[in-house]
């Protein structure tokens, strides 16, 4: 047991490195677009599955708490001058404020209930933030003024910087799960995820446990929105509160593996790495290939291993490290 | 004053007639076979670019297309329960929800690809027309698509309550498993309740085609209307998703006419969250007797 974890430890840390480095290695700013996307719906993922695959609260809007991100530091960048660096905490606060009404409304509905409740909310948001024209733009949305070089408002001229700080956040939101995984609060929410009543006659405060869970999952979700503004200069409801979004927060971590710490990243580099290819080999134009492709993959998974793709990846690398284990033991006999 | 409160309400009354087709059967497959269908909406779009081939290549009219994509839908609608929707009975909400889900997206998208995000419509030569009834404006289009709507829901209501098959339905949908204990072979009740479901929407597809355009998204605007509909008049209640639905046809009407014309929605949204806080269960009850 003792082997496995240190040399789990060592695949993090040499992953990590090659983390680091890779801009380092790459100087286009096309590959590094690319990983930039990884990264970013790893984050979504990561944030989606501590509700969806923990708690199993299988939420189709979490685009309302990247909008809410998005959209709080631009209000406060633009009207107000302050800094995204503070913008995105403070709309990380404001996701987790509104994470509570949102939570009190549709903790009590179960399963398919759940998901329509936030499809609605999360639409109703962006139908709100369309007539907000006087404080909020409205549907013509607004630029992020370019400043070139501005480290201090989260905006520079090279790529990599974004990247780093995509990075960043990402092993915050993965550190954040790993140490559920591993305390009471970890063992609760797969009590509630696995059956809520027998949660409830056992002593756990189901809703509460919810509650905390979505006020983190939130929270984590706006960083990505005031993170994804700043990169492309530019929101209006339609981008900030795009249903895509949500799809794809639910999407990499049920193809990667629902309730594995791990599951969105691998999600996300399969699903992002699939749509760039498909880009490159189609060119644009296509409408609607790469999503088409998302839900054929999607359909495969859930048929073939509801449980996600980490589950063949782990069956795979213990045959490899079992059959080598095998020829180390067979060769001194051997020789 | 008065004549404009009225007018909305027919014109909400007249668009729910559309809405109700979506929503019974969202609900029907919901109290059968216990499957939030996420893709009914896209086969209303599929009915509605059915009945919009048939009239541009062949001059159809898309009343009479209505005898081809009702038993087409039929077909894909067994085909779907057998192939895909059997698959996840079994397991639990993550399956059900995303495998109709992810065909929905499936759906769209394919559309996106064969025939663009352009919007089409059909001329018909009642597209135009209305009846004019003491200062009141219906259009004849519409009246059609409401009493067709009405007359099929209608024909299900006696189909569920006289025919063994609506009653075998029925009595799957109130338990499951001591229907199969009584001989109901669940395979055979499920494949046809999806079935008539997607015919529905075949149904509201090609009856909207008169008056309103197709383009690949045009289903998420029903199913939407559809889930806050079902979830008001509790899911798997198929009187209930009726009544809800011509509740929601007018709420939309009034929003758009008195609040503004972007705030249907949100009068409907506005409406579903209220329901979800004072009665999670929806207006209207169990399964309807």
């Amino acid at each position: 047991m003792q082997g496995a974890l240190t040399s789990r430890g060592l695949w993090v840390c040499a992953l990590a490195a090659a983390a680091l480095a890779l801009p380092l290695l790459i100087s286009s700013g096309f590959v590094i677009d690319i990983f930039i996307r990884i990264l970013l719906f790893a984050l979504i993922g990561v944030a989606w599955n501590l509700m969806g695959g923990y708690a199993k609260q299988l939420s189709l809007g979490h685009a309302a708490y990247f909008g809410l991100g998005a959209y709080t530091s631009t209000i406060l960048l633009i009207r107000f001058g302050v800094s995204p660096w503070i913008g995105m905490l403070a709309g990380g606060a404001v996701a987790m404020l509104a994470s509570l009404p949102i939570g009190a409304l549709c903790f009590r509905l179960r399963g398919p209930y759940f998901a329509i409740a936030t499809i609605a909310i999360a639409q109703g948001l962006m139908l709100l933030f369309l007539k907000f024209r006087d404080f909020a733009w409205g549907a013509e949305g607004t630029t992020i003024p370019n400043l070139g070089q501005a480290p201090l408002m989260m905006q520079f001229e090279s790529k990599a910087p974004y990247y780093y700080i995509l990075l960043a956040l990402l092993a915050v939101g993965l550190a954040i799960t790993w140490r559920i995984e591993r305390s009471w609060m970890g063992y609760y929410l797969v009590a509630v995820g696995e059956d809520e009543d027998a949660a409830e006659a056992v002593g756990v405060d189901s809703l509460l446990i919810k509650r905390n869970i979505y006020l983190l999952s939130a929270f984590l979700t706006a960083l990505a929105g005031t993170f994804y503004v700043q990169y492309i200069y530019f929101i209006d409801p339609n981008t900030a509160f795009s249903f895509n979004v949500s799809v794809e927060a639910a999407l990499v971590s049920i193809v990667g593996g629902i309730g594995a710490l791990w599951g969105p990243v691998i999600g996300a580099v399969l699903l992002e790495a699939t749509s760039a290819l498909l880009q490159s080999w189609l060119g644009g134009g296509h409408g609607g290939v790469q999503l088409s492709v998302y839900s054929l993959i999607l359909i495969t998974v859930i048929l073939w291993r509801p449980s996600g793709l980490i589950g063949v990846l782990t069956d795979a690398y213990g045959r490899v490290v079992r059959a080598t284990a095998a020829y180390a033991q067979k060769a001194p006999l051997d020789g | 004053m008065l004549t404009t409160i009225v007018q909305a309400v027919v014109n909400g009354l007249l668009i729910g007639g559309i809405y109700a087709l979506v929503s019974i059967g969202v609900t029907l497959i919901f109290g059968v076979v216990k499957i939030v269908n996420f893709a009914q909406g896209e086969f209303v779009m599929i009915g509605m670019y059915i009945s919009y081939f048939l009239a541009a290549r062949f001059g159809v009219d898309p009343l009479i297309s209505l005898f081809v994509s009702m038993p087409l839908l039929f077909v894909i609608g067994v085909l779907l329960q057998h192939f895909l929707i059997r698959r996840v009975l079994a397991l639990g909400d993550m399956p059900q929800i995303f495998l109709t889900f992810a065909l929905s997206l499936l759906l769209v998208n394919m559309a996106l690809l064969l025939f663009t995000a352009d919007y089409r419509t059909v001329q018909t030569p009642y597209s135009e027309t209305a009846i004019h009834l003491g200062g009141l404006y219906v259009p004849i289009a519409k009246l059609i698509a409401f009493a067709v709507a009405m007359m099929l829901s209608g024909l299900l209501g006696v189909f569920l309550r006289i025919t063994d098959l609506g009653k075998a339905m029925r009595a799957a949908a109130q338990s499951r498993d001591v229907a199969m204990l009584m001989g109901i072979n669940p395979d055979r009740v499920f494949g046809i309740a999806v079935g008539v479901a997607l015919a529905l929407a075949g149904a509201a597809g090609s009856l909207l085609m008169p008056f309103y355009p197709v383009y690949p998204l045009v289903g998420q605007v029903f199913v939407l209307m559809a889930f806050v509909a079902v979830v008001l008049g509790t899911l798997g209640n198929v009187t209930g998703a009726l009544l809800a639905s011509l509740m929601m046809g007018v709420a939309e009407s009034l929003g758009i006419q008195f609040v503004g014309a972007d705030s249907g929605l949100i009068v409907v949204f506005a409406m579903l969250l209220l329901t979800l806080a004072i009665r999670p269960k929806g207006l209207f009850g169990g399964w309807s007797r």
